[in-house]
């Protein structure tokens, strides 16, 4: 028997898509194609607030291979929707919509036709009669008395409001020795899935539809489509065939599904709807662009005694996920460190630009960049050494965050201590490099069920068949992530076999068990829990018949592992597990094993049932005078309780890395009146393959009681950290502070020409 | 547009195929001869998820049109296995987890696949990394398909070890 | 100088401090004292939370000197 603990756990495996994914046989929503399908092309609003007067489109349907057009007005129910199901007022988005447009690219009309060009064409024969309203793209316009009203019944534009407190900050304070404030800004970031959203709906005569789009929950576009088309959800199935990226940004309803979806309930024909990558940037949602108002108390010795945040965070047009971000974004500023008394106020506000979404980080990767920058300035300040002021503070095993979370498992004491030993390595860096750090961490999933689904959060059903191969059906959704890969390895583990005697299903509302789906890092402990939860049920059912066939001792007990049905205390005494199945099914009459699996977090705190931590470190090389940076070296010391999927972790991590260090440096996406001014690939920089640093990950061994087999999240932690750590290299390096999230090489040299000129000014004195 | 006839092999592979002149070779592939591995992800020539071979040199399938390509033989991701067998650059993809999303995968194993053909012994890594510059993955990180680049041009998966 | 909250009666060491307590608390009493004053709530948050400098704090804690004669 192997001296590892785990079978097939913490391997290097293929992906269970990877034969799809490197032989071009994997197809995406981009790829379907159906007998007798048409394209779908959206028109789309061209100013920022508008009211809608009326849509001619006489001439549109006069073009030949024009089938049909809908409009809001005519053929929608003008349903108001979003993802917070719990709260109807939060509910304020109408797709196709009816009354007024609130930013540049709200759809407004959409068309089917043959051809996706004929498609085009008709787009310019429709004519709309807006009647143009004034517009505010920011929240400090859009929060004063006289701005225009985005949405009634939100005064002053604030679409909703967050505080998260404990303790008294005012008497925290006073115990102080040393107090700083500071004032942050931080910019959008774009999903950029290098797939772009996309669906095919066909509707057919019995009154069924049947939705293949790139989504990050089956599920949840099951539920929503129901309620806006007034279908049942059961008439409704979506398919997401492989999906090329999500990022947080295909979880809510989008145009693409929409508008297919009443295109072809118009015409009862397969409808297709691709949005060009100028139409992801403008018309899909975003992270969210946030002020920052950060006050820390501290004692001399660098103890934390209070912090207070006021933020406001720049909505755009509708709610959509954003909520949940000013809640996050909240808690996560306070992460990874005990306070004594801490308060979150936070405000979303409605502005006429595009909707601010989740995004990778949720509102973490903001909170971190002004956090972490704060704290390694304060140290600065103290002369204190920012690794063990952090040390000091830090989470532990057991802490409570005051009303809010128990930290059931924690490493970050250890991952400092890396760190640490990584920034002694280095000795003296050369001329203008420097090293910056910064602390994280994230939630595994969440505890919250705003949507209102009435179903457990993920199941799992695993079916046993004659030959001892495996059916895992689960409702988690592979995004790129490696969902189906870690949970056939937990199902592996769990039941007692081989990786390839497991074949997932997942992303079928029609055979897929409902799951809330990829985002909020949730799936490993969730749909992780709910796999081996049923691995272990059909395990235990067909450990009856081993038990029956083998007549050991009743002392003694049974387990599988790598096929092998064994006598624990004398594991060289068993049956193969291939052989089992066969008596088993023959013992159940023919009929399959089949074990059940679900999990919901119940009592686990306002927040998440466990948290991953990491402190990243960055050795980069800055040229103050031009603001470029190359990044030499990226060293994560990393806490997921139990790496499941080997390298899908690491490409997770340096994923995760590429997207922050995007966050922090190049993804600049300016809005200037309502309108996005970069809306491509050349003018939105992603970082490239020359451009990215060799990424070390030192793991941190913890044990999450709440994870399957002691996991927990891992890929969404590791985006909060970079901007922060980028920062503070700058800031050793150069002294510089920078108070604006993506860190601009202009903004670099603006920022030293102006010290430079101050230090000029001073000798001169 | 009066439709041109294009004659062109995919994957050795010969194809007669009526196209209007403004089709792009990516659409032309996709499209027309039903190979939907090559994918598309810009209209800007800037993301290279569209990458394939044209007489073995590597092309952005939509920065040309297809009638460019009249004459010539193009490799696209289909063509990379023979009869099942996976080219050495797949194995080594597979190795790595060189993939996540798998949707810039194709464009980045005909890159790849072009960049050693060129470049078979590359001097240092940095030659990889920029060898790939015109290819972006959202996923990765890049840094597991540059390895995976790397075990091939080592010789890993040579069959005659 | 010490100053009292109008509202609450707490006691701060400075008008600024206890503008800061104010606007921390943003219960419906102490946001009622602002509409009192003809001072919008909101709009001095976001100008505190999104412009470098006190001047929202700075503003209040004039109005809050100003109505110390007037505690009881």
């Amino acid at each position: 028997m192997s001296e590892n603990k785990y079978a097939v756990l913490n391997t290097r495996v293929h992906n269970v898509d990877g034969y799809a994914k490197v032989t071009g046989r994997s197809t995406y929503t981009f790829d379907v194609k159906l007998p007798n399908m048409l394209y779908g092309k959206i028109l789309r609003s061209p100013h920022p607030h508008a009211k809608i007067l009326k849509i001619d489109y006489s001439e549109a349907l006069k073009l030949p291979g024009v089938l049909t057009v809908a409009t809001g007005k005519e053929d929608t129910l003008g349903v108001r929707q979003g993802i917070w199901r719990r709260y109807k007022d939060l509910c304020d988005e109408a797709i196709l919509t009816v009354d007024k447009v609130r930013y540049i690219g709200e759809p407004v009309a959409a068309v089917a036709a043959v051809s996706e060009e004929i498609a085009e064409k008709a787009l310019d024969l429709i004519n709309v009669d807006y009647e143009v309203l004034p517009f505010v793209d920011d929240p400090m316009e859009a929060i004063k008395k006289e701005a225009p009203v985005i949405h009634e019944g939100f005064e002053r534009n604030v679409n909703v409001t967050r505080q998260i407190a404990w303790g008294d900050v005012e008497d925290e304070m006073e115990t102080a020795d040393y107090i700083r404030e500071d004032w942050f800004k931080l910019g959008g970031q774009h999903h950029m899935c290098m797939e772009t959203r996309a669906a095919v709906a066909s509707y057919t005569p019995d009154g069924k539809l049947t939705v293949w789009t790139s989504t990050q929950s089956a599920y949840y576009h099951q539920a929503l489509l129901a309620g806006v088309l007034g279908l049942r959800e059961g008439n409704i199935r979506v398919i997401a065939p492989y999906v090329g990226g999500g990022f947080g940004g295909k979880l809510e309803l989008d145009g693409a599904q929409f508008c297919a979806s009443i295109l072809s309930m118009k015409c009862c024909k397969p409808v297709k709807v691709v949005f060009t990558r100028e139409e992801d940037f403008i018309a899909s949602k975003r992270r969210t662009p946030m002020y920052y108002y950060v006050r820390t108390g501290v004692k001399k010795d660098g103890t934390f005694c209070a912090r207070e945040a006021k933020v406001f965070t720049n909505g755009g047009a509708y709610t959509g996920m954003g909520a949940t971000a000013l809640y996050l974004t909240g808690f996560f500023h306070s992460f990874p460190y005990r306070w004594k008394a801490y308060r979150y106020d936070g405000y979303r506000v409605y502005t006429n630009s595009l909707p601010s979404t989740s995004m990778r980080g949720f509102g973490a990767p903001q909170a971190m960049f002004c956090s972490e920058q704060q704290i390694d300035w304060i140290a600065s300040d103290l002369g204190l050494d920012p690794i063990e002021m952090r040390r000091k503070n830090g989470h532990y095993e057991g802490y409570e965050v005051p009303g809010q979370a128990t930290i059931a498992s924690c490493g970050l004491d250890q991952c400092l201590t890396k760190i640490q030993e990584w920034v002694k390595s280095k000795g003296k860096l050369p001329k203008n490099r420097s090293i910056g750090i910064s602390a994280a961490g994230f939630m595994s999933g969440g505890i919250f069920n705003w949507f209102d689904s009435p179903y457990s959060f993920s199941s799992a059903v695993v079916t046993i068949n004659y030959d001892g191969t495996v059916e895992l059906h689960v409702g988690a959704q592979e995004i790129g992530q490696g969902s189906s890969t870690t949970l056939a390895l937990i199902c592996a583990e769990a039941l007692g076999v081989k990786l390839e005697d497991i074949k997932v299903h997942m992303g079928d509302t029609d055979h897929s068990p409902a799951d809330l789906g990829a985002w909020g890092s949730r799936q490993t402990l969730m749909a992780g829990n709910a796999t081996k939860m049923a691995a272990e049920d059909a395990k235990r059912q067909l450990l009856e018949f081993a038990n029956a066939k083998l007549g050991f001792n009743i002392i003694y007990d049974l387990d599988i592992r790598q096929g092998w049905v064994y006598n624990v205390a004398r594991p060289e005494r068993g049956m193969s597990y291939y052989d089992l199945c066969k008596e088993a099914l023959r013992g159940k009459e023919g009929q399959r094993i089949i074990g059940r699996g679900f999990y919901t977090p119940r009592r686990k705190g306002m927040i998440s049932p466990a948290y991953s931590y990491m402190v990243q470190g960055l050795d980069v090389e800055i040229d103050p005078e031009t603001g470029h940076i190359k990044i030499h070296e990226s060293v994560t010391a990393h806490d997921c309780g139990q790496p499941i999927n080997t390298l899908g972790l690491i490409g997770q991590l340096e994923g995760a890395a590429s997207m922050a260090i995007g966050f922090g440096y190049y993804e600049y996406l300016p809005v200037e009146d309502g309108k996005v001014m970069n809306p491509n690939l050349v003018d939105y920089k992603l970082i490239r393959a020359p451009e990215m640093p060799d990424c070390h990950v030192i793991e941190i061994d913890t044990y999450e009681p709440e994870g399957p087999y002691g996991a927990k999240e891992a890929g969404e932690g590791l985006t909060n950290p970079h901007a922060a750590a980028l920062g503070n290299a700058i800031f050793h390096g150069t002294g510089l502070q920078m108070k604006e999230a993506p860190i601009r090489a202009e903004a670099i040299a603006k920022a030293w020409k102006e010290k430079q000129e101050k230090g000029t000014e001073k000798k001169k004195k | 547009m009066e439709k041109k006839l294009l004659r062109f092999s995919v994957n050795e592979v010969p194809y007669e195929i009526y196209i209007n002149p403004k089709t792009l070779l990516v659409e032309a592939i996709r499209d027309h001869v039903g190979l939907t591995g090559t994918k598309r992800g810009c209209e800007t020539v800037s993301c290279g998820v569209c990458t394939v071979m044209v007489n073995g040199m590597a092309v952005k399938g939509c920065s040309i049109l297809a009638m460019q390509v009249d004459g010539m033989n193009v490799t696209t991701v289909e063509g990379l296995e023979k009869n099942g067998k996976l080219d050495p650059i797949q194995t080594a993809f597979l190795d790595e987890g060189a993939f996540q999303c798998g949707f810039c995968t194709s464009g980045m194993l005909m890159m790849a696949k072009a960049f050693l053909n060129e470049t078979p012994k590359p001097k240092d890594e940095m030659e990889i990394r920029r060898g790939m510059e015109g290819n972006l993955c959202r996923c990765t990180g890049y840094n597991s398909i540059i390895r995976s680049i790397a075990a091939v041009a080592s010789g890993k998966y040579r069959e005659d070890k | 100088m010490s100053v009292i909250c109008p509202v609450c009666k707490k006691v701060k060491k400075n008008p600024v401090d206890c503008a800061r307590h104010m606007f921390g608390t943003g219960d419906k009493p102490h946001k009622a004292w602002f509409e009192a004053q003809g001072l919008s709530f909101i709009d001095l948050l976001l100008d505190q939370a999104t412009q470098p400098g006190n001047k929202s704090y700075e503003l209040v804690g004039g109005y809050i000197e100003k109505a110390q004669k007037d505690i009881k």
